[in-house]
């Protein structure tokens, strides 16, 4: 074959490659058109399966298909996040608080038909105390249980070793078939992810494909009514703006906390000049805060890292804080989604949240300057206030993390605020991993953090305990959030720890709020809102939680919003009939094959003439 | 190396491969593979040897370089005891000493055995066998279109120099070889999957689709479409100006004028004349553009969240999600280096000159 027939065989596959790309941009339609008959409901998601089993998961996806595929005891309300029945009708607590009792609900089963009793729920909790896998991986809440019994197929004993009624409540043990379960050699390992995976709960996984979709298949005898989809599938892009942009060519239904960073206001404000999508400014879990570095220290008290001596002064933290206008960073940076924070617990958690009760610092830079100027903070010739009686400056170093964006720009408004001070801040962008080496080893002056708060606030709480200050100094034990050890504190932890009444519990939590708030370790900037989109000519009736200005996706204990989810049937079927694209298709191949001849009798005469 | 059109870029037309000569013009087709062959083949191949060893140490370091403890990712915005964090820690082998998780990293890769990805929880080596399909797809199907576009615009640009033909497309395929890559996926996205709505936006396949093997291979099809045209329009103009330049370089040879003489009409002269010379110099560029194939698409995978080893990459990047990465790094480039090796006995087969030194 000499080079020449070979670049011609080359062109021809090329034009015959783009003209029956045409063909299947018509074709295809049509012959997914086909399979129209199953009602899927389409959520965009970035995240990766770590693992579907319910026990070992950590990711917000796998969370997730867990609560769809699986159930727990009591399940998290869609109106305030209060424990409501789930697979137990009704539980009491003994007066010791060390024996709960539970009624399983009778009739309901798992989705390949078996019935499902209080020994699934006694095997399960049993998985958690005697399986040492998944005992390590839930320690916490695991090293307190003492035995999970099943007197009968409707009873269910737990004994605690010490009350834990809120863990007890709001911890999701998710209930596992013993029927499926007992023929794993190890249920903490990857039997646990064969598909389809059998659960209770509405919604089954049955189908994955990495990084393509996963697909939850309806439990059409869910005791609770069938669902109002046939399927629930999560599909797979990278990109934010291509889940947009898919959102809005009707390719998926909801866009929301699926991806990971969620909507911004600009995507949010897109998609509101839309015509078929519904967007949702809802209420967050999330907070945004600076923690200052008042002194990073050991359980024995050995101190570390090297943080400004100022900043161990409550009086300059509270200058500091009497120095941000929130209101001003939440219309600015978040386009008014969000809310002001008080302390630790966002308001969407209505019930734990302190409000502040007319106690709070106002925005007052005058004020601030006056506390600085009282506790001796004078200023130098620069501008730049010293240590009291001479001495050091007060330059802070201010680490924000390099990826996000918003963070900036609240670092320019602080910065401006906090020079009016007479504060000297070296702001600098810091890639995330190097922001938390530095920050757990004390190696900062102030730093963003932010956390996810869930509707049991104690794993939160419990960050500011002085139990769980580290006893190495070399930033390897990372569980206290900012090396708060406040005795008062603690005593208040361990109360609401086994309060059983919510009210005295709330009272509790609140006053813990308050003493983060005055004592200012970390200053609360905002509480983030979850921006969301769905399409509302094909999704409709989801139930938002908390119900006053909830979230669809990120919900917790329970996919309120997926089950209660229907097909709404505004229109047809939203594109062309499928002879349609079958004609169009026709045409574009009787097309393309015109033009493959046309091309060939060209070359045969171009030889002819030769 | 993560973009497309980079890697298309260090072998084009500003940058001809390294010490490749113009190219072999009337060269003997019968010169003897005499025992030089085995000295060439030593030094080539040695060198590849050394610069995969190399790949393969500073991978395991580079990596290590992200700073950031992995757990801190594994339970982002999730508060962890210690005990669980030590668990964890032992879980993923994080607490062995250093010189012993470097070994394990070597025994592993000489023997394929990847390890376990930190964020999905599996072998590596099933991660990259399940994605490799779908970006040999991707990138063979846009390599094959855009070494063929290329040559074909770039013989005739080169034949018709300064010509409003030749203008036109060297300005639109240097336009589309410096937009980005990214860019220009979103707009490709916008205006055929948002607007005109004739294909889908993300993906390989649609959930939806029945599972027999025709109903299979239209979808793939119909999703393939976006990614190729984006990856094609970026990296094409590599190809047309290596042809164009070809072109010129025998433009004004002295045969040429003879097959004119013998009254060849001047499509003839350029076809059976010009082309078939033009074409050698730029066979190593073909080889190179294999070596490529498999990193070649890592932006266009990620716009349109093709399933393939690039998508991959760029998720292990973000979480980051270390064992992957370097997996993937010596992957990328052990597949440059063989091709670049390849090229290179490949040129002793055709290119005279070097056997003769």
């Amino acid at each position: 074959m000499n080079p020449h027939a070979l670049t011609r065989r080359c062109l021809s596959a090329a034009a015959a490659l783009t003209l029956s790309a045409g063909a299947l941009a018509v074709a295809a339609p049509g012959a997914a058109a086909q399979e129209n008959d199953v009602d899927t409901l389409m959520i965009a998601t970035n995240q990766e399966v770590d693992t579907f089993n319910p026990f070992k998961r950590r990711f917000t996806i796998t969370y997730e298909t867990s609560m769809m595929t699986y159930e727990t005891l009591v399940r998290i309300g869609a109106d305030g996040y209060e424990p409501v029945p789930g697979l137990a009708t009704e539980w009491t607590e003994s007066e010791d608080g060390l024996t709960w009792t539970f009624t399983i609900r009778e009739g309901s089963t798992w989705s390949d038909g078996e019935p499902l009793t209080a020994q699934d729920a006694a095997y399960t909790y049993n998985l958690l105390i005697e399986n040492q896998a998944i005992h390590d991986w839930n320690i916490d809440f695991a090293a307190n249980l003492v035995s999970a019994e099943a007197p009968d197929d409707t009873t269910f004993v737990l004994t605690l070793a010490e009350p834990a009624p809120a863990e007890v409540l709001y911890r999701e043990v998710y209930i596992v078939p013993e029927h499926v379960w007992s023929t794993y050699p190890d249920p903490s390992a990857d039997d646990a992810n064969r598909l389809p995976l059998v659960g209770s709960g509405p919604f089954q996984v049955t189908e994955y494909e990495t990084d393509e979709f996963i697909r939850l298949e309806a439990n059409e005898d869910y005791w609770d009514g069938a669902p109002g989809f046939d399927e629930v599938v999560y599909d797979y892009y990278v990109e934010t703006d291509a889940a947009v942009a898919a959102l809005e060519a009707g390719e998926v239904d909801i866009v929301g906390s699926g991806m990971q960073g969620g909507l911004n206001p600009a995507q949010i404000g897109a998609l509101e000049s839309q015509g078929h999508v519904t967007t949702n400014d809802a209420q967050g879990r999330r907070y945004v805060s600076l923690t200052l570095n008042h002194g990073t220290v050991t359980q024995d008290g050995t101190e570390f890292g090297d943080g400004h001596p100022a900043l161990k002064d409550p009086v300059v933290r509270t200058a500091m804080h009497t120095a941000i206008d929130k209101q001003a960073l939440v219309d600015t940076v978040l386009d008014g989604s969000g809310t002001p924070a008080t302390s630790l617990i966002p308001s969407i958690f209505e019930q734990w949240h302190w409000d502040g009760g007319g106690e709070l610092v106002e925005f007052d830079i005058d004020a601030a300057n006056r506390m600085l100027d009282d506790a001796g903070y004078a200023r130098g010739d620069d501008g730049i206030r010293t240590m009291p009686g001479g001495g050091e400056p007060l330059r802070f170093r201010f680490y924000h993390h390099a990826d996000n964006t918003a963070y900036a720009t609240v670092v320019e408004f602080v910065t401006e605020w906090w020079a009016e001070l007479g504060l000297d801040i070296e702001a600098e962008a810091i890639e995330q991993g190097t922001l938390n080496d530095l920050a757990y080893l004390g190696e900062f002056d102030i730093a963003f953090s932010g956390w996810g708060v869930g509707p049991n606030p104690t794993e939160q709480l419990g960050m500011h305990t002085c139990a769980v200050l580290p006893t190495l100094t070399d930033g390897s034990e990372r569980s206290s959030e900012n090396s708060y050890c406040n005795p008062e504190y603690d005593a208040l932890h361990e109360q609401q720890k086994v309060e059983s009444d919510p009210a005295a519990r709330a009272e509790l939590v609140k006053r813990q709020q308050q003493l983060l708030y005055e004592d200012a370790p970390v200053i609360w900037l905002y509480y983030q809102n979850v921006l969301e989109a769905y399409n509302h000519d094909t999704v409709t009736d989801m139930r938002t939680q908390p119900a006053e200005g909830g979230m669809i996706t990120g919900q917790q204990g329970f996919t309120w919003s997926y089950y209660t989810a229907r097909p709404s049937n505004t229109e047809e079927d939203g594109g062309a009939p499928v002879w349609v694209w079958v004609a169009v298709a026709a045409a574009v191949v009787v097309a393309a094959a015109g033009a493959i001849v046309f091309a060939m009798r060209r070359k045969q005469t171009a030889d002819e003439r030769e | 190396m993560i973009d497309g059109s980079t890697t298309a870029g260090g072998s084009s037309a500003e940058d001809p491969p390294a010490g490749r000569p113009g190219g072999p013009r009337r060269g003997s087709r019968h010169g003897r593979v005499s025992s030089g062959f085995g000295w060439y083949l030593f030094k080539h191949a040695g060198g590849a040897a050394v610069s995969l060893l190399l790949v393969l140490f500073s991978s395991f370091f580079i990596f290590r370089l992200i700073a950031g403890d992995p757990i801190d990712q594994l339970t982002k915005e999730r508060p962890v005891s210690p005990e669980q964090r030590e668990a964890m820690r032992a879980e993923l082998g994080l607490d062995r000493p250093m010189w012993q998780q470097f070994w394990d990293y070597i025994a592993g890769t000489l023997t394929l055995d990847l390890g376990e990805s930190f964020q999905y929880r599996r072998p590596i080596f099933d991660l990259i066998v399940e994605r490799l399909p779908a970006t040999l797809l991707l990138s063979g199907t846009g390599m094959v279109l855009a070494v063929a576009l290329g040559f074909w615009i770039g013989t005739r640009s080169g034949w018709k120099q300064g010509s409003r033909f030749d203008k036109g497309q060297v300005a639109t395929g240097l336009l589309l070889y410096s937009a980005p890559t990214f860019w220009l996926g979103m707009i490709v996205i916008l205006v055929f999957a948002r607007f005109l709505g004739i294909f889908p936006v993300n993906g390989m396949r649609s959930p939806s689709t029945p599972p027999d093997f025709w109903s299979q291979a239209v979808d793939i099809g119909h999703h393939l479409v976006l990614p190729v045209l984006t990856y094609t329009a970026v990296v094409y103009a590599g190809y047309l100006m290596i042809m164009r330049s070809s072109i010129l370089d025998e433009i004004g040879s002295d045969y040429l004028t003879t097959a004119r003489a013998k009254g060849l009409r001047d499509d003839e002269v350029r076809r059976r004349h010009a082309v078939p010379n033009a074409l050698l110099p730029t066979v190593t560029l073909v080889f190179l553009a294999l070596g490529s194939v498999v990193n070649g698409s890592i932006v266009t995978e990620a716009v349109f969240s093709w399933p393939g080893l690039g998508s991959l990459f760029v998720q292990s990047i973000f979480y980051p999600d270390r064992p992957v990465l370097q997996a993937l790094f010596v992957l990328f480039s052990s597949s440059t280096i063989l091709a670049v090796l390849c090229a290179e006995i490949l040129y002793w087969f055709i290119d005279p000159r070097i056997r003769r030194s």
